[in-house]
């Protein structure tokens, strides 16, 4: 889950792993529909910060830490597959 | 827009989730306040309007209803004269047809018939627009249908922070309200939207006063009335256009009753040439409207008109047919160039 880029920064992983409902347990790739929150942006631990489509059903995915949105991996309507990180939140 | 921009903290959401955000507020403040229509609980609005509204407020405030537009438009219209404030949504706009004698006769006169011993303080949302090859009958905008009747406010939001500010008004209104949401703005994963819908929106709650036009861009070359969708196909041409030497001002209406006529005025005052844009039929409707307003108040300075709309033909299924009658955003940049001196 979580990353060390060097010093004292702790990079956590946005992990679509951990929204992968259990019924697409077959599905391997999914789009992100929309960011709510720009690089750069604080973000609460548990607040919604994007959302993403898997066979056409919405989840929204929560921050994993409280910090800031490091980077965005997957932007808005990008693809990726289960597992992919689709950011990063730098704690602190 | 950087008005907004400096308003807020950082957190943007998609139109309907402003929507929703509204309204849950309201519903929160005024349990007078529910929410009527055709898949709005379980499935959250076949466009998102209501997604988890059910999950907060439950099956007696978040009602699905019969299929029959008729009926609960009509229980909306009652229930608003008893005192209650109803939001009633008609799925697809184009669906007015089977409930428009609760519409215009009901909602929107019942005021002036009693002679003012009732108000109707509710709001009838509904999904406008095309852009998804969905055809002639799941594909208008019919604002022009809707702002010629009197006794009706109409308003269309553009973005998000302006979808939220127009319902926190739309439901503390006294009078009839239809807000017009665009199918293409919502941020439906399944129906990308353009860029620009999706905004920094503040948690706390505001308004937006009604007949308040905004100036999305200014320009001395140019003034390019619009509304909903094409607000952002505007600003796109206007992009391209300002590469070419020509300043275009686009103004979104943001409300068509009541109509923002001076703002439109005082721009075609300075620019002297006006495009206006419509997603509606192009003969008696808003763009004849718009340059009649401006003929009627700033007639030496107008030096060119042109107007865009759909050309008086049903939206077509097919894709290039449907792009050839929608006006594009290549379409706008090319009516303001033809109105350069």
């Amino acid at each position: 889950m979580s990353g060390d880029a060097g010093g004292d920064v702790e990079l956590v992983a946005i992990d679509s792993d951990a929204v992968w409902p259990e019924d697409a347990a077959e599905v391997e790739e999914a789009v992100v529909a929309n960011w709510f929150v720009r690089e750069g942006t604080r973000v609460e631990a548990g607040e919604t910060v994007c959302e993403i489509q898997i066979e056409k059903v919405s989840i929204d995915v929560p921050a994993p830490a409280t910090g800031v949105l490091e980077t965005i991996e997957v932007p808005d309507n990008g693809e990726f597959g289960r597992g992919d990180a689709l950011g990063y939140v730098r704690v602190g | 827009m950087a008005e907004t921009e400096t308003e807020a903290a950082g957190r943007e959401l998609t139109m309907s989730r402003a929507m929703v955000e509204a309204i849950a507020g309201e519903m929160r403040e005024d349990e007078e306040v529910f929410y009527m229509g055709e898949d709005v609980a379980d499935y959250g609005g076949i466009f998102d309007s209501t997604e988890g509204l059910l999950e907060e407020f439950g099956h007696d405030r978040v009602m699905d209803v019969p299929i029959s537009e008729t009926a609960y438009i009509g229980a909306a219209v009652g229930a608003a004269q008893a005192g209650m404030r109803p939001i009633a949504e008609l799925m697809f706009v184009d669906f007015f047809g089977v409930c428009m004698d609760q519409i215009y006769n009901g909602m929107a006169k019942n005021t002036y018939m009693s002679g003012g011993s009732f108000t109707v303080p509710m709001v009838l949302t509904t999904a406008v627009g095309g852009g998804y090859n969905d055809a002639g009958q799941h594909s208008q905008t019919l604002y022009g249908t809707f702002a010629h009747l009197p006794g009706m406010k109409v308003v269309v939001p553009s973005t998000a922070y302006d979808a939220k500010g127009l319902m926190h008004a739309a439901i503390r209104d006294d009078d009839p309200v239809v807000y017009m949401f665009h199918k293409r703005l919502m941020g439906i994963g399944w129906m990308p939207a353009p860029e620009g819908p999706k905004t920094p929106v503040p948690e706390e709650d505001y308004t937006i006063p009604f007949g308040e036009a905004a100036v999305r861009r200014e320009g001395a070359d140019a003034t390019v009335v619009t509304l909903g969708l094409h607000v952002h196909r505007a600003l796109s041409a206007a992009e391209e256009l300002a590469a070419e030497g020509i300043e275009t001002e686009v103004i979104d209406l943001r409300t068509l009753v009541p109509l923002d006529a001076e703002t439109v005025l005082e721009s075609v005052r300075k620019t002297g040439r006006l495009v206006v844009v419509d997603e509606d039929y192009r003969s008696f409707g808003l763009t004849g409207e718009v340059v009649a307003r401006a003929a009627e108040g700033a007639l030496s300075d107008l030096e060119a008109v042109e107007r865009l709309g759909i050309p008086d033909v049903p939206i077509p299924y097919a894709r290039p047919l449907e792009n050839e009658v929608i006006p594009g955003t290549e379409d706008v940049a090319e009516a303001v160039r033809s109105v350069q001196g």
